[in-house]
């Protein structure tokens, strides 16, 4: 086992870029004694310390598992890759921030999957850790358990992966660490261990699980080969959000994380139904916190963070039932100490003109307006309920309020998009900028700026979508260049999109089956890594990946699927129905809407589960 | 009223630069409750100054943060509220009152003594001190803003000597017209002792002093 020498170390960090992102020791980061720790667990982020350090999950597990007297947790996030190199160089094993322990030292390294695109950062990290990447490789050392929203299809990591973890963590991750403990105390063997978390409701271990073929490529059968393994794996679900563990106390990093504040998580999930977002099908029902609870984390968290911004957190903030209530009482309180309330992700069409009077009070940030689509025959494909005239209303409210910062978020590919989408979104883009200046000089804020930002479509598991395939990448680049043309045209618009060729292998993942986990490999033995950063996707090497293993990344991000073929996720039960998928495909491709939940039961599979869907 | 601090900087936290040490004890003032002055205006901040700032990577065993107050407090009620919303590995060590006319530290900065400690033995090292010493000029290439310039720092030494095998101290003029960091006097040890490979070491900033070598803490 590669050991921690402090002198090599010391001088590894002396040559690395923002060395503070290594050293841990943070106000509130836990310092319990390793040694005497039950159950150790080192969660690990497969991205660098300044995005991992914004991520609300993390902070929630870590408090969990810490809050049990005979378990520790701590972190570890990717490194750099000049410190990856370093610690190669110097024979030194990827450690815990805490405790500088090897990560091999630990009982269980938890991964968060977040994005496809860290996963080969998952491999990085177990190799940099001296652990082998495949799980049949490893005969004792941790235990290797991965969540997060990209767990929901978790056959490209199949192989590296011992045990996944779906759906809300909360009580899933305890129960999961106690079995553990307790296999630990009774001398298990690892084979016994894994077994006896199968049997665990939200867990998968995928060695207890075999895949099949067809000779067109699509997955002919896939079922357990272990007893203890059930054929349909359900999603956990956390139904009393209010009472749910949250922490009083966030680790404050010396370096800047990208969100670097206090985060209150005003509600999970969102019935509003948008057809490609997977968040909103993977998270339903709605669930919230009241005013009461959050006013007292706020309380708890400013104490012991000092931070000057207050954020609220959910998929679609302006729909928590007592927003103008909470915001109005967070402003009210912490106005003499300087701190400030922001509202992120807000959907347009619920914008409380009130709430908004009331933000800018403290200090204004842009308006971030999300309408996807350019035209309302798009936006009702994709189920986005917003019309022009609601964006138009909220744009208007925020100008008559002092704002002058827009930014648009739209997404190309989308299904059945044609010109006139495109077109739309010019339309859209003009239509604001008039709307600001129709509002007197008098009132408006002085340097209006309009951004639109165009992601490509990528279709998701679990979303009415899960059928559709992408749009070709010659496809894509022509569309980005048409919209360029488009907004070239409209004064005042700055346009930015994304790289297509992360799209493109974010969507090989979204839907991959295990012989992506084939790929992955060669891709990250070639030298892939850090793909979500610029600098770093070797697209090429990812083509020469796919080549290598015979596959073809068409076949997964391109390709069409139909009603009857299985999918590699069908055996997770995330609570939507596949039957209330298609059915919500085929309305999507007639243009059809849905309404929020809110107002009414759509059957989509979640009043299955015991006291969650109250109606 | 403003409050000396007095604390440590070493360990992990060496490498915690200074913009980030700056908000880290902004953040820490504000978890302690402390009535610390805000400046006016549009966005109000606090006025926190510093003796001066230690470059990534180097230890201060006596670091100097003046916090300027809207309140009176007594001294030892402001160590107990700063040290307790401190994170451990960034301890406060003492503090001193003044009243708001007291100058600034930065500008009664005069000289710092600095340890440099090294994992293996310098012997070779070592023996080029009293050579290095004993010349009339010391000219070291410095990096200014505007490039590299040469420039003599032996006037800027006011003390150079081996504590042991792998230990050296030294007293180094910093003030706005001459400062010598001891990355700079190291230069310049190498190039007397005929030394090519570089051995690792740590820097450390002892004490920091003001006219005629009274620590500045007491000025
Ligand atoms: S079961 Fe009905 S109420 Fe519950 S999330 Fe699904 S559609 Fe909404």
């Amino acid at each position: 086992m590669k050991e921690l020498s402090t002198e090599r170390l010391d001088r590894l960090l002396d040559s690395v870029l923002k060395p503070s992102r290594y050293i841990g020791g943070e106000m509130n980061a836990v310092s319990k004694p390793f040694d005497q720790a039950e159950l150790t667990f080192a969660f690990c982020f497969p991205d660098s310390y300044e995005v991992g350090m914004s991520h609300l999950g993390i902070k929630i597990l870590y408090d969990i598992i810490n809050k049990q007297p005979w378990a520790l947790c701590e972190r570890a996030f990717m490194p750099w890759p000049d410190m990856a190199d370093g610690l190669r160089r110097e024979n030194l094993p990827l450690f815990s921030l805490e405790s500088r322990q090897p990560l091999s030292r630990f009982d269980i390294i938890g991964f968060t999957l977040q994005y496809e695109m860290c996963y080969t950062n998952i491999l990085e990290m177990l190799d940099l850790a001296d652990i082998p990447v495949y799980s049949a490789d490893r005969k004792d050392g941790p235990i290797i358990m991965a969540g997060g929203p990209c767990a929901y299809n978790p056959e490209p990591l199949a192989p590296f992966i011992d045990v996944f973890q779906i759906g809300d963590g909360e009580d899933m991750m305890v129960e999961a660490i106690s079995c553990v403990r307790d296999c630990k105390a009774a001398g298990k063997s690892r084979l016994e261990t894994l077994r006896a978390l199968a049997g665990i409701e939200g867990i998968y271990v995928p060695a207890f699980y075999e895949a099949s073929y067809n000779e067109d490529g699509t997955l002919a059968s896939f079922a357990p080969t272990d007893p203890c393994a059930p054929s349909v794996v359900r999603r956990c679900v956390v139904t009393d959000l209010d009472h749910a563990s949250y922490p009083s106390a966030f680790i404050v990093p010396y370096t800047e994380a990208i969100h670097d504040r206090i985060v209150l998580e005003i509600m999970r999930g969102c019935t509003r139904g948008c057809r490609f977002c997977q968040a909103g099908m993977l998270y339903r029902p709605v669930r919230e916190r009241s005013v009461e609870t959050l006013l007292r984390q706020a309380e708890e968290l400013e104490n012991a963070t000092g931070y000057e911004e207050i954020s609220l957190s959910s998929l679609s903030s302006g729909d928590y039932t007592h927003l103008t209530e909470l915001v109005t009482a967070l402003i009210e309180r912490y106005k003499d100490k300087k701190v400030s309330v922001s509202l992120p992700s807000m959907r347009l069409d619920s914008i409380v003109k009130q709430s908004l009077e009331e933000t800018q009070k403290i200090r204004k940030s842009g308006l971030t307006l999300a309408p996807e689509a350019g035209t309302q025959r798009l936006r009702d494909v994709i189920n986005k309920g917003v019309t022009e005239d609601d964006l138009i209303r909220a744009v208007k409210d925020a100008f008559e309020t002092g704002w002058s910062t827009v930014k648009l978020y739209f997404m190309i590919g989308l299904p059945t998009e044609t010109e006139e989408d495109l077109a739309g979104i010019g339309v859209l883009a003009r239509d604001v900028i008039n709307t600001y200046f129709s509002v007197p000089k008098s009132v408006r804020a002085k340097g209006l700026r309009v951004t639109c930002s165009a992601s490509t479509f990528v279709p998701k598991a679990f979303t009415p979508f899960q059928w559709q395939g992408q749009d070709e990448y010659d496809t894509i680049i022509k569309k980005q260049k048409d919209l360029a043309d488009i907004l070239h045209q409209v004064k005042g618009v700055n346009f930015n999109w994304h790289e297509p060729e992360l799209s493109m292998l974010e969507a090989c993942f979204a839907r991959g089956d295990r012989r992506m986990a084939d790929v992955l490999y060669q891709a990250w033995k070639t030298g892939c890594r850090m793909d979500a950063w610029s600098e770093y996707l070797r697209f090429d090497l990812w083509l020469d990946a796919f080549k290598a293993c015979g596959l073809d990344p068409a076949f997964y991000a391109n390709r069409m699927r139909g009603e009857k073929e299985l999918l590699p996720w069908d055996f997770i039960d995330a609570g939507v129905t596949k039957a209330y998928l298609w059915c919500e495909w085929q309305r999507a491709l007639k243009g059809e809407t849905t309404p929020d939940c809110r107002n009414g039961c759509q059957g989509c599979g979640m009043q299955r589960f015991e006291g969650v869907c109250s109606k | 009223m403003k409050m000396l601090v007095i604390f440590e900087k070493s360990k992990r936290i060496r490498h915690v630069g200074h913009l980030d040490l700056m908000r880290t004890m902004q953040r820490a003032l504000r978890r302690s409750g402390l009535p610390v002055a805000f400046s006016n205006g549009f966005n109000p901040h606090m006025l926190l100054n510093f003796a001066a700032p230690l470059s990534v990577g180097t230890s201060g065993r006596r670091e100097i943060m003046e916090v300027p107050l809207s309140k009176e407090i007594s001294e030892a009620d402001f160590k107990s509220a700063l040290s307790a919303a401190l994170p451990s590995d960034l301890p406060c060590i003492a503090v001193r009152a003044v009243d708001d006319k007291h100058p600034a530290p930065m500008s009664m900065l005069r000289a710092a003594a600095y340890s440099i400690e090294f994992y293996e033995n310098a012997r070779p090292l070592i023996d080029a001190i009293p050579r290095l010493l004993a010349r009339d000029t010391i000219m070291v290439m410095r990096k200014t803003k505007s490039g590299e310039k040469l420039c003599d720092i032996r006037p800027m030494i006011y003390d150079l000597c081996a504590v042991d095998d792998t230990h050296i101290s030294c007293t180094l003029s910093i003030c706005e017209s001459a400062t010598c960091k001891p990355e700079l006097l190291m230069d310049a040890l190498y190039a007397e002792a005929g030394l090519a490979e570089r051995s690792y070491c740590l820097y450390t900033r002892m004490q920091m002093y003001g006219e005629n070598m009274v620590p500045l803490e007491l000025l």
